[in-house]
């Protein structure tokens, strides 16, 4: 039996506090991210400066391909909102782009359609 | 709609439309097990932080001032195709965290509330929320081993469900079966949005 999976005491500890790669900021610039607000690099990351850790580079470099702010967050191992911080540093910079799909998507019969037969398809 | 994979002035990946389904139940309900079963990849788990002051109820006591705590849901991808991918998200399985609720049906096409029907009081909460939003969901019977069978009609029964709510027996472990509760959803979600339903 799978249940929902608790933090179990072998998930590795962070070494660090979390909000220590914001720079103790806990809020970003612009307004809140979805969770499922798409981000796609527009550069290799090269550029970017890695002073306050490597953080921007992976994120990135984890989004050539396009990616979810959750799936992000989950991939880097580091809360949503920390996340959310590093995304808005990057967007600010020019870095990456940040697609948020309207709410009208969830109510559009011609996609709902194209999902509806995706689903049947899988 | 963009229908190339890249664009084709910058050369980068055109991005697919992001479309949502919340998966809520009472805790140990299933719902990762749900999302795993039919996800492209292994369920993801991540944190979202808040302090004690938002929680409201379940004050832990003489703690002043803002403490942190964290929350965990549980998402799973599925990419329909090169311009469209569907993002299943967990709830948190603690009833409490409710704005994080607002957070997560933001934008949703719908949402599956699973049940599990020798605790099936866990799911009020759930579908209470649901009816609350107008967000067109389903019910989806958790079939446990062991767990006696109960027939859709007395679960609609004893939930109050309203007619136009899809109720189904869903193994939660069962690809197929969590492919057609989604089916059911989405179909909902389409009637609902041509004004049929």
């Amino acid at each position: 039996m799978t249940g929902p999976r608790e933090p179990r005491a072998a998930d590795p500890p962070r070494l660090v506090r979390p909000y220590v790669v914001t720079g103790g900021r806990t809020a970003a610039a612009g307004p809140t991210l979805a969770l499922d607000a798409t981000i796609r690099a527009l550069t290799d990351g090269r550029e970017l400066d890695l002073t306050s850790g490597p953080e921007p580079r992976r994120i990135v470099q984890l989004c050539t391909v396009p990616v979810s702010v959750a799936e992000l967050a989950a991939r880097m191992m580091l809360p949503i909102g920390v996340m959310r911080v590093l995304v808005g540093d990057l967007d600010a910079v020019g870095a990456i782009d940040v697609v948020v799909a309207p709410t009208e998507t969830a109510t559009d019969t011609g996609l709902l359609e194209r999902l509806l037969d995706g689903i049947r398809a899988l | 709609m963009a229908s190339a994979l890249f664009d084709r002035a910058t050369r980068a990946p055109v991005v697919p439309v992001a479309m949502k389904i919340v998966v809520a139940g009472g805790f140990a309900v299933g719902k990762t097990t749900f999302v795993g079963s039919i996800s492209e990849i292994e369920p993801l788990r991540t944190e979202a932080e808040m302090t004690v002051e938002s929680l409201g109820v379940d004050n832990p006591g003489p703690v002043e001032g803002k403490r942190g705590t964290t929350v965990a849901m549980d998402f799973g991808r599925i990419t329909i195709g090169a311009d469209m991918v569907l993002y299943l998200f967990g709830t948190p399985g603690q009833d409490r965290f409710w704005f994080l609720w607002d957070e997560l049906v933001r934008g949703a096409v719908g949402g599956v509330v699973l049940v599990d029907t020798r605790r099936i009081e866990d799911c009020f909460p759930a579908v209470d929320y649901f009816e609350g939003t107008g967000l067109p969901f389903v019910v989806a019977v958790n079939l446990f081993d062991g767990a006696s069978t109960h027939h859709p009609r007395e679960v609609r029964e004893a939930l109050s469900i309203p007619a136009n709510v899809p109720i189904v027996l869903c193994d939660a472990r069962r690809r197929t079966h969590v492919q057609e509760t989604l089916v059911l959803l989405v179909e909902s979600a389409l009637r609902r949005a041509e004004g049929v339903a």
